[in-house]
């Protein structure tokens, strides 16, 4: 970062928001098409009706709540980079907050799709408001997933304001530097920042309780979404140690999928100053640490369901190791706990084809993971004779390709027309020599 | 003393437009503001800013959230006024969770609201006044006034500190620059 001047910051991320060449709009256009046939399976279901998914006794919930749980993980490491390693000021995150936050506020747009798709008649989805009906059926507040209606529109709320907040001062900088109709887009959306320090102090005050609120909020939404499955008894899934668990697979999702989207993004953007090697192997070092936490609790839950002595949880996780899905749990476990453990050599860490690879297949493993947990819980439960099993259908892939695309499409028209990473924090971080930006 | 002649002090390092700001204090001039491309801490002490008060706003939308969450649950389960799974009509435990929640979402906007209002934006005006967009690149822009006819001692002074120097006429005029120094 020593070569860096403010002014190349600028530029470099200046040179992002010019017109793009055709082969942007070639990649714009295969998500674009990706993303309506995802719609096109959607609305196929509306009309046919949810039969058309492979949800069945006794697996109610297949691969949407699957996705819902993955985009929400994956949002949270935007809010542990923008806000946690904010407040322990953490120098290496400024280069990589932006993305972190952009793909936090898409990821749980794309989360936030799924239990409506899965509701079958979306239209019905006012019911979840909180709003007098003619019965005087309200909703009820002591359901987890209720809980979780609170919390992911908080969530969206918050992490979407926050984005927002820290972009204000780069919109002013692109406005002070763009002509035409462009000044007066960006005039507004920067509402007219002046960079004054009557202004700063406040910015910075609330950045700060930003930080301060997002830190619990994004631990808490991922403990509530546990709750949907650890408030049920279900073998498998009725455990204390969801909470946790599951917030620390969110944020080893989340870390893996910000270097399988940092890289190329370094690379298509010249962002190779910014952007460091360093960055990136802090990146992976906390992939380490997360997948160490994640692999604990893989074995903490098979322990305590031999300690516990009681056969059904027993059989659960037997099955759960040796049974029909026992290959999507050793993908689930060489990938999340085994894979990651190549970022201990530093060839690994540094070398932008292993961080790639290892970061799609911790992505890879932690969308089985949920596969694991959501499906086999209910697949293997009390009842042998109720036992089942469960397979997405095409329509459900389809439905999931597209908001994959969506995802990505979203991201890539993001980093081309707003400031993808944040210049300010990188400015101050040139002048402090650390991370106290905002 | 009317003060309706402003200049501006282009800087391209934060510890000098600190010094000009410490300098500034005890001139004949007036310190009307200073803009900046980052949050320096350094100008900033300079300053010498009271302690903002948009916690006030953060702590007032925080109360007001937990008691708004904790009150829609109970609101909504005596209208309801069924006992679910075995626990009572008003669940204190479980209605915590919508609490805390509303508490960070009220916090939050409470934050924004804020900022919105004590840094007063949107605000459009300024762009049009006293303001040069290398503010928002690398420069430091420390703002003074003065009486008419005493430019040239401010631009002066402001050259003597390694500043570029802008003139403007009035609050709505977009400024000339007269003096290159060592910016």
């Amino acid at each position: 970062m020593s070569n860096l001047t403010p002014a190349k910051i600028d530029n470099a991320v200046l040179d992002t928001l010019s017109p793009p060449p055709p082969r942007y709009w070639a990649v714009a256009a295969v998500l674009l098409a990706g993303t309506l046939l995802g719609l096109g399976c959607w609305i196929y279901q509306i009309y046919i009706g949810i039969g058309v998914g492979g949800q069945n006794n006794p697996v109610a919930w297949g691969t949407y709540l699957i996705n819902f749980v993955f985009w929400v993980g994956i949002a949270h490491s935007g809010t542990l980079i923008s806000a946690i390693l904010y407040l322990f000021r953490a120098g290496w995150r400024n280069p990589i907050a932006r993305a972190a936050e952009t793909m936090t506020v898409f990821a749980v747009c794309t989360a936030g799709l799924f239990p409506l798709i899965h509701l079958g008649r979306v239209w019905l989805v006012y019911y979840m408001l909180p709003y007098p009906n003619q019965r005087n059926l309200w909703p009820n507040f002591t359901s987890p997933l209720m809980f979780d209606i609170v919390a992911i529109s908080t969530y969206l709320t918050v992490s979407a304001l926050f984005w927002y907040t820290g972009m204000i001062p780069d919109l002013a900088t692109i406005r002070d530097r763009a002509v035409g109709v462009r000044k007066k887009i960006y005039t507004l959306l920067s509402f007219g920042w002046t960079g004054k320090f009557e202004q700063w102090r406040h910015y910075i005050r609330g950045y700060l309780f930003f930080a301060a609120l997002a830190t619990p909020l994004v631990i808490s939404v991922h403990s509530v979404v546990s709750w949907d499955f650890g408030l049920g008894i279900v073998p498998g899934w009725h455990s204390t140690v969801f909470a946790p668990y599951f917030v620390a697979g969110a944020i080893h999702s989340g870390l893996a999928m910000v270097l399988t989207l940092m890289i190329p993004l370094r690379r298509i953007f010249h962002y190779e100053e910014i952007i460091t090697i360093e960055v990136l192997e802090n990146v992976a070092k906390t992939i380490i640490l997360t997948g160490f936490i994640v692999g604990y609790a893989y074995a903490f839950e098979i322990f305590i369901a031999w300690y516990s002595f009681n056969p059904v949880e027993q059989e659960s996780f037997r099955w759960r190791i040796f049974g029909d899905y026992s290959l999507e749990f050793w993908i689930m476990t060489l990938c999340n706990c085994a894979v990651p453990l190549f970022f201990f050599f530093k060839k690994c860490r540094t070398s932008l084809k292993w961080l790639m690879t290892i970061s799609i297949l911790v992505n890879v493993g932690m969308w089985y993971e949920r596969f694991v947990i959501i499906v086999g819980g209910p697949a293997h439960g009390f009842l042998p004779h109720a036992w089942g099993l469960y397979g997405p259908t095409f329509i459900e892939l389809g439905i999931m390709l597209g908001t994959f695309c969506m995802f990505f499409l979203l991201f890539i028209l993001f980093v081309k027309h707003m400031p993808s990473v944040s210049m300010t924090e990188m400015k101050e971080a040139l002048n402090t020599g650390d991370s106290d930006a905002h | 003393m009317p003060t309706d002649r402003y200049v501006m002090g282009l800087f391209t390092k934060e510890g000098d437009a600190a010094q000009a700001i410490g300098a500034l204090r005890s001139s004949p001039w007036k310190l009307c503001r200073v803009h900046g491309p980052y949050p320096s801490h350094v100008v900033l002490d300079a300053l010498k800013f009271k302690k903002s008060r948009v916690g006030y706003f953060t702590l007032a939308g925080g109360i007001t959230g937990f008691f708004a969450g904790y009150g829609l649950a109970i609101y909504s389960s005596v209208q309801w006024n069924l006992i679910v799974s075995g626990k009572p009509v008003v669940s204190l435990i479980p209605f915590f969770v919508v609490g805390y929640e509303m508490t960070i979402l009220f916090g939050i906007l409470g934050t924004v609201l804020g900022i919105l209002l004590s840094a007063r934006i949107p605000e459009f005006k300024s762009l049009k006044g006293i303001y040069d967009p290398r503010c928002s690149g690398e420069h430091f822009g420390v703002v003074a006034s003065c009486e008419a006819g005493g430019e040239a001692a401010l631009s002066a002074f402001f050259a003597d500190m390694g500043a570029e120097v802008r003139h403007f006429e009035a609050p709505g005029d977009i400024g000339r620059t007269v003096q290159g120094a060592g910016a």
